[in-house]
């Protein structure tokens, strides 16, 4: 083994890394929020990977000016999501946990199903884009354009959504609605409405990493299913509650695959990061930077 | 002890006794294999869900990871069977023994974890094992096993057309699961597990006792779907690492007890009674359409159901016999 | 036979999926079950199948001037010009469910002959089944060797297997040596599937045999989310040739990883799977300029047997595709087992069993480049000659075996 391959393998790693630390940033913000895991996560991305896969085929919209479209489709459709069935699921009275982890993980199936109804089970992919196949070579390292955008983009997305929710008014009320839906009432905020732009802006993070991943992945109706175990690993790895132990989980979780690789079979490599999430738990039981 | 719960207690022993007799019968009526297999994969499901519902329903532990013990059973059944001749129901109970001692080794570390750490940690687990046994030549690795089909015979518990042994089997490990279940809801565990759902603070006090009761719920929950593996093991004939340690399995083996009413007696008899002959049938009959249809139907009921009663179906009928709870 | 007449013996069929009491399906309509994934992961390829199947069905059942067998004239003429009636269920890739549909088309449907599946490990289930109540089976497009090595009785496979279309790799390998190319060095990389793992393990045997020395053997995980440390193993040991077994997604996924990490093999010979899908050459078709698989199907043979083509555009008016390596195979299928059943003039299971163990269909009858359709004892037909497969020009034109090459090899893919 070279030291080539070595930094090729920890900087591969660390690019993945952060593009997991991008598709799980929604989940960790939702769960942050209200407390529900979304058993449909990687069905969102299924979905934003698809709606770039379309405004591609159709109106030649590259993935990259597309991100945004994305992006925003899946806002609507975080918060309908939201006031159509995550809402009613927490309403339940008895064994809420388990109600929001079936409701959800229901509505998997159904997109799942509709999905191949509506899509075909066919296997997508976007054959030319600006970014595609482009790859930058820095003294014999290679670094993919789309996965470092991505990696880019990841980083951006999680200064963006720390001042979010430290110095703006609406990150104060997602805050203080978490904390106290009963007092915020009184205040005048409108709980249902706080958790659906909650949903939405959760839903429109995975919304930008589905039009990024677009551009070198393939797509087809159970492609969520590779990555929302991944998603739940990184979210819990850099503990519940905490929007930058996403982005750390994220790298952590990229790093470990990518060494694990190098140790062990290739086809072993996810047992790394389980055993390393296990390892975590088993020391500190809230995660890395966890506060529930 | 209150008279109310003495009462309904002897009167579910009734029900259920009355319940297995008619199930006993039904083969005299149905004589189509296609449904008889239906049933048997009914009582499959009714049996590992109630056997899950102990850990994750009444102890409050909820695993989505318990196709490790269905798995293990079905695993060493198949390579007891096939490298060592010894007889499937040896190997049934050690599978069982060795799920339950795999079982208390993963809950000590993992029942300190909470909520959703848990949940994942269970998942992870199954996940490690399955590639483990994906990659593990001996064993089959992803060829799995072929258990070669002799002919009839109870010893090896093998039977080729028939579905009425396997039937009768299946029942009878629903209805151990079932009376498990009822024993332990009379039993200082199950006072202790409701002392700690109802009271949060009682579980400090009780702490020790607490533990090793989910020591002891998880070790029971395993052996017993770690029995209904070697059951299927038998009964498919054919096993592999994704078919049997799937986690969409741990899904499955949940959802009866989930949809029925979680950590309720008759919550999992109730959901596998209503979702395994409809999935199987939407799967036959609207399924080979190629678009998904069935997938459609088969998750938006699981929605309309968890949202419309998150007390489970079981809920539509204590309703009615209020005077019982 | 009249309309009515048809809707007359419909209407009992259905009867006889409702009760156990009905009686066998009148010989005049006969039911074969075929078993496909219709959802989830691989349901496109169930989709495809069902068209190749269809396409199959058409031609038996209606009047066609093709040198194929029953293609001329209406229906089955050995049981009275009975229709094909295909009845399809759906396995959604899990044994025990293969298994369960086997038995309801068996004993509901009264399907006389089974054909599947394309995951090897429900043909196993649904093989088992077949032979506890006498019912043929035919393997349409499993290409696992350990399916028919397993002493059943009523197992047939028309198709090569996986060791049959190793061999023909290494056989063109010792020719292209003996053209003096260098060839020393081979790379394997193999998902963690039955479909894999036989595949690398018929590769690893044969490569010791010969002389090949494998310089690194990749098993990843199927559908995994990245294949980049995959990639990376594969670049450090650049063999001569790169023998990738995947399926569509992880075909796309590793030659868009293989460009992006600057590794070009130098030659890359597939086992088929996702390398004869239409969806990997429209995603990266731009980089597999010289990509070699290998097939049992070739369109090439459309100018020597021109009712190859003919049958081929009767399948994309259907499916929107061309026959490739699977759908060729699954319409082969039904071809064979429909010849035996026509043979047989019964649908009786031992029967049918009897009419396939004395099938003889030379390879001129067929649309394959196969020598004969013959099985032997464990029921594979050891003369379905496989094709490697030359994608150059956005077409796959034959290359090997020499009797069937339409052009030569280009060698090295990537200089």
């Amino acid at each position: 083994m070279t030291a080539e391959t070595i930094i090729q393998s920890l900087a591969s790693g660390l690019l993945m890394g952060l593009l997991y630390g991008l598709i799980a940033a929604g989940l960790a913000l939702i769960f942050g929020l209200m407390d529900v895991v979304n058993f449909a996560h990687g069905e969102f991305l299924m979905i934003a990977m698809y709606v770039t896969f379309f405004l591609f085929a159709f109106f030649a919209i590259d993935p990259l000016l597309s991100a945004p479209l994305v992006a925003a489709a899946l806002f609507v459709f975080g918060a309908v999501v939201y006031l159509l069935i995550v809402r009613f699921a927490m309403r339940a009275k008895a064994n809420a946990g388990m109600v929001q982890i079936f409701s959800t993980f229901g509505l998997a199936i159904v997109m799942r199903g509709l999905a191949q109804y509506f899509f075909t089970p066919d296997y997508r992919s976007i054959p030319q884009s600006w970014l595609g196949g482009k790859t930058v070579s820095i003294a014999g390292i290679y670094l993919p354009e789309p996965q470092l955008i991505g990696a880019m983009l990841s980083i951006a997305a999680f200064v963006a959504l720390y001042f979010f929710i430290n110095r703006t008014d609406f990150g104060r009320a997602l805050e203080a609605t978490r904390e106290d839906a009963g007092a915020v009432a009184l205040v005048g905020i409108d709980k249902n409405r706080v958790f659906a732009l909650g949903w939405g802006l959760g839903a429109a993070l995975v919304g930008l990493a589905g039009a990024i991943m677009a551009i070198f992945f393939y797509i087809y109706p159970d492609v969520g299913a590779s990555f929302a175990l991944i998603a739940y690993v990184t979210v819990a790895l850099g503990g519940f509650g905490s929007v930058f132990g996403a982005f750390a989980g994220g790298i952590i979780v990229g790093l470990v695959e990518a060494t694990t690789a190098l140790i062990l079979p290739p086809s072993l490599k996810s047992v790394g990061i389980y055993a390393v999430y296990l390892l975590v738990v088993f020391i500190r039981p809230r995660g890395l930077f966890g506060s529930m | 002890m209150d008279t109310h719960f003495a009462q309904r207690r002897r009167r579910d022993l009734i029900v259920a006794l009355c319940l297995a007799a008619l199930a006993a019968l039904a083969p005299l009526f149905v004589k189509d294999v296609y449904v008889q297999n239906i049933m048997v994969l009914t009582l499959m499901y009714a049996a590992l869900s109630q056997s899950w519902n102990i850990l994750s329903g009444y102890c409050g532990q909820i695993s989505l990871g318990h196709a490790l013990y269905f798995g293990l059973g079905a695993y060493t059944t198949a390579l007891l069977f096939t490298k060592f001749g010894v007889l499937p129901w040896f190997g049934m109970l050690a599978g069982g023994a060795i799920s339950a001692l795999i079982a208390m080794a993963l809950g000590y570390p993992c029942f300190r974890l909470r909520g959703h750490y848990f949940v994942i940690a269970t998942i992870v687990i199954a996940e490690i094992a399955l590639l483990l046994i994906q990659n593990w030549d001996w064993a089959g690795a992803a060829l799995g096993i072929d258990i070669p089909m002799r002919g009839d015979s109870w010893l090896k518990f093998q039977f080729t057309r028939s579905k009425l042994p396997y039937f009768y089997f299946a029942l009878a490990l629903a209805c151990i699961a079932w009376f498990v279940t009822w024993w332990l809801e009379d039993s200082k565990w199950g006072y202790w597990w409701r002392a700690v759902k109802d009271n949060p603070d009682a579980a400090e006090s009780l702490g020790v006792v607490v533990f090793n009761s989910k020591m002891g719920a998880a070790a029971v929950s395993a052996f017993l779907v770690a029995v209904g593996g070697s059951f299927y093991a038998q009964f498919v004939s054919y096993i592999d690492p994704e078919s049997v340690m799937g986690f969409q399995f741990s899904l499955l083996m949940a959802l009866p007890a989930v949809l029925g009413g979680i950590g309720t007696l008759w919550g999992p008899v109730l959901g596998a009674v209503i979702l395994i002959p409809l999935t199987e049938l939407t799967r036959s009959f609207v399924g080979g359409s190629g678009r998904g249809v069935d997938l459609i139907v088969y998750g938006a009921l699981i929605v309309a159901i968890s949202l419309a009663l998150p007390r489970g179906l079981v809920s539509v009928f204590s309703l009615r016999k209020g005077a019982a709870r | 036979m009249t309309i009515s007449r048809r809707n007359v013996l419909l209407g009992a069929t259905a009867a006889a999926a409702l009760g156990p009491m009905a009686a066998r399906a009148q010989t005049s309509e006969v039911a074969i079950g075929v078993i496909y994934p219709l959802s989830g992961a691989s349901a496109q390829i169930g989709v495809d199948a069902q068209r190749a199947f269809e396409t199959a069905a058409d031609i038996i059942n209606k009047n066609y001037d093709f040198a194929l067998p029953l293609a001329k004239g209406e229906g089955l003429p050995g049981l009275g010009g009975a229709k094909i009636k295909l009845v399809f269920a759906d396995h959604q890739a899990d044994p025990q469910k293969g298994r369960a549909e086997a038995e309801r088309l068996i004993t509901q449907d009264k399907v006389c002959a089974v054909i599947g599946t394309y995951q090897s490990a429900v043909a196993v289930t649904v093989s088992q089944i077949c032979e506890r109540y006498g019912v043929p089976f035919l393997s349409a497009d499993n290409s696992s060797p350990s399916l028919h090595r397993r002493g059943l009785k009523f197992y047939f496979r028309a198709s090569p297997h996986d060791e049959m279309f190793s061999t023909a790799m290494f056989d063109f390998f010792d020719a292209m040596k003996k053209k003096g190319q260098k060839i020393e060095t081979l790379a394997l990389f193999h998902e963690d599937t039955i479909f894999g793992t036989d595949s690398a393990n018929a590769q690893t045997k044969l490569a010791g045999e010969r002389g090949y020395k494998i310089v690194a053997d990749i098993k990843y995980r199927a559908n995994s989310p990245s294949l980049t440390a995959e990639v990376q193993q594969l670049k450090a040991a650049n063999a001569d040739v790169l023998m990738p077994s995947s399926y569509t997604t992880d075909a796309i996924l590793l030659v868009k990883t293989m460009a992006e990490l600057g590794y070009k093999p130098k030659n890359i010979m597939a086992q088929d799977a996702g390398f004869s899908e239409k969806a990997t050459y429209d995603a990266v078709g731009d980089k597999l300029e010289g990509v070699i698989s290998r097939g049992s199907f070739s369109l090439d043979l459309a100018q020597k047997r021109p009712m190859v083509g003919l049958i081929n555009e009767m399948y994309r008016a259907k499916s929107g595709k061309d026959f490739n390596d699977y759908s060729s195979r699954q319409f082969m299928g039904l071809i064979v087992m429909a010849d035996a059943i026509n043979r047989a003039k019964s649908t009786e299971g031992d029967k049918i069993r009897e009419a396939l163990v004395a099938t003889d269909m030379p390879g001129d009858a067929t649309i394959m480049p196969w020598k004969r359709v013959k099985f032997d004892e464990m029921g594979q037909n050891n003369f379905a000659d496989p094709v490697l497969l030359q994608y150059a020009a956005k077409n796959f034109v034959t290359i090997f075996p020499e009797q069937a090459a339409v052009s030569e090899a280009i060698w090295p893919m990537n200089k």
